[in-house]
């Protein structure tokens, strides 16, 4: 038989950052949105916050634009710190294709 | 987006809800998201990544079994294919041999990081490019050009990890300057762009850094890179500007674009969405004058397009790079044209109109845009495809014919310069490549 042994060309990936940690439950949450503003996000998002709100009546939903948003300004730092500074339990992020 | 999610330091596999690409076009039916709200409510409650790291950070090697060396050597085309690190085209089997083959062509240690390769993330080593030469089919003379070419693309101001992903297919375009490219067989001349027996650096080390691009970096086609099309996917495209046929007083590119010494090896990296064929020549009895302007009339003319291909670089990128053959820059040189002269003609004659800009609905692109220069130009009118004229990259290569010029139109924030560092045994590994493939047309040292 033949051996052949050869490299694995993927590279190694390095986790440096572990992921929040999920809610308990999402009742009294206070959840925020960013939106890039693309890919219908502007049809989405609102309806996945009407969605909630009727599920969760006691969460508190921001605004869709209470944060920035497009693709030039959701990636920023200053977004980031928005985001930190408005006390959020939790925040979706929408849209890629 | 598992890709952008690794390429932050993350596990790879965030909380995310797919939907079919319906779903995100114009008027789309939305009862989808009702349907599967509780998914939405999952990722925020319950998901937990299942991405497991190995321990030592280092991949193990990859092993198969074969009756015969050619039995093996189909099972390791068949596994990388599997694990999704082919291109569909044979590959070498990055064994230890090879790789410390093409290791010799380095003047950095074999583990010396060059960055992590984005959007993924994958950790990035000259031992790396090594892999992905060997499996090109690359020689040891090729890796110092692959390595300046990954450190251009890893330049912050390429925004390479949207370029990596983008729908619009960008691929980069390698173009080399100084003595290393006739030194490994780079071609500059008649079919540049694409494979040559006699010149074949150039698809090695385009194929190597397109298999790092993929495997390194996740441009997986639909999962890692939304390309639509992809044109130009499987070499790149990376070639030599013809320096010995420059006119007299004409700069390399490497001169005029980055301001490296001429003779400096470099490379100056662009990333371009398309390559497009420009038919120069006048085809009747028209006077030297006539020959060169109505050429580049058709050249300007054909870089007017609101097709914003090129916004991205509006500012300080390029619109494109438009080929000029040798025989042709001597005609122009011998009218007076320099390459200041050119850039400036096809700058100030690409102009767009507005009215025609706004038909074709390129505001709304412009607007968006996130670089505030390139917003504020909505202001001019006729609107230039970049913001100056030194913008437009104009390279002397391609076959010694007058009749075309081709224009690799851009999608490319920055146009980045890296000098190409060889070890000193450069000079035995260029002998032995003339020991396994002959004296190239160009140069010989045995």
């Amino acid at each position: 038989m033949i051996k052949l042994e050869f490299h694995d060309p993927s590279g190694a990936l390095e986790v440096t950052q572990a992921f929040a940690p999920r809610l308990d439950s999402l009742e009294g949450k206070r959840i925020g949105f960013v939106s890039n503003e693309q890919w219908q996000a502007f049809r989405m998002l609102p309806m996945l916050r009407d969605l909630l709100k009727a599920d969760y009546p006691t969460a508190e939903l921001l605004p869709i634009d209470a944060y920035p948003q497009g693709n030039a300004l959701i990636p920023t730092e200053e977004t980031a710190a928005l985001v930190k500074k408005s006390g959020v339990d939790a925040v979706i992020v929408g849209n890629a294709a | 987006m598992k890709n952008a999610v690794s390429g932050l330091g993350l596990a790879p596999d965030a909380a995310m809800i797919t939907f079919p690409i319906d779903m995100f076009l114009p008027g789309s039916d939305l009862t989808a998201i009702g349907a599967r709200r509780e998914e939405f409510y999952n990722g925020l409650l319950k998901w937990k990544s299942e991405f497991t790291q190995s321990a030592s950070g280092e991949m193990p090697m990859l092993q198969v079994e074969g009756n015969s060396y050619e039995d093996a050597l189909q099972k390791a085309n068949n596994l990388l294919l599997t694990n999704l690190w082919g291109d569909g085209l044979p590959v070498w089997p990055a064994t230890r041999e090879r790789v410390d083959w093409i290791l010799r062509g380095s003047a950095l240690p074999r583990t010396h990081a060059l960055g992590k390769f984005p959007p993924r993330g994958g950790t990035t080593t000259v031992e790396t490019c090594s892999v992905a030469l060997a499996m090109a089919g690359g020689r040891p003379e090729y890796l110092p050009v692959l390595i300046a070419a990954v450190e251009a693309c890893f330049d912050p101001d390429n925004v390479f990890d949207q370029l990596q992903a983008t729908s619009g297919g960008p691929f980069p375009v390698v173009i080399v300057n100084g003595p290393i490219a006739k030194a490994i067989r780079l071609n500059s001349g008649y079919g540049c762009l694409g494979p040559d027996p006699q010149r074949p650096a150039g698809a090695s080390i385009g194929r190597a850094l397109r298999l790092m691009q993929q495997n390194v970096g996740g441009a997986l086609p639909g999962i890692g890179t939304m390309a639509i099309f992809g044109a130009m996917r499987y070499t790149n495209a990376v070639f030599a500007e013809d320096e010995a046929s420059l006119p007299e007083g004409w700069l390399p590119h490497a001169t005029q674009r980055h301001g490296f010494e001429p003779g400096t090896n470099s490379v100056s990296l662009m990333f371009a969405s398309g390559v497009a064929n420009v038919r120069r020549r006048g085809a009747k009895k028209e006077t030297p004058e006539e020959d060169i302007t109505q050429g580049l009339w058709r050249m300007a003319d054909f870089m007017r397009v609101p097709n914003l291909a090129a916004l991205f670089g509006w500012e300080k990128g390029t619109p494109g790079v438009m080929l000029i053959s040798p025989v042709v820059a001597g005609m122009m040189a011998k009218l007076g044209w320099t390459p200041a002269k050119l850039r400036e003609f096809l700058w100030e004659n690409s102009k767009i109109p507005m009215a025609q800009l706004k038909r074709a609905g390129g505001p709304a692109w412009i607007e968006i845009d996130a670089n505030p220069v390139t917003r504020d130009s909505l202001k001019l009118d006729p609107w230039p495809i970049a913001q100056k004229a030194d913008n437009i990259i104009l390279v002397v290569a391609g076959g010694d014919h007058p009749t075309h010029s081709q224009w690799l139109q851009a999608n490319s924030p920055a146009v980045v310069g890296r000098v190409i560092r060889t070890p000193e045994t450069f000079d035995r590994l260029l002998a032995e490549s003339d020991r396994d493939l002959g004296c190239s047309a160009d140069e010989c040292r045995i």
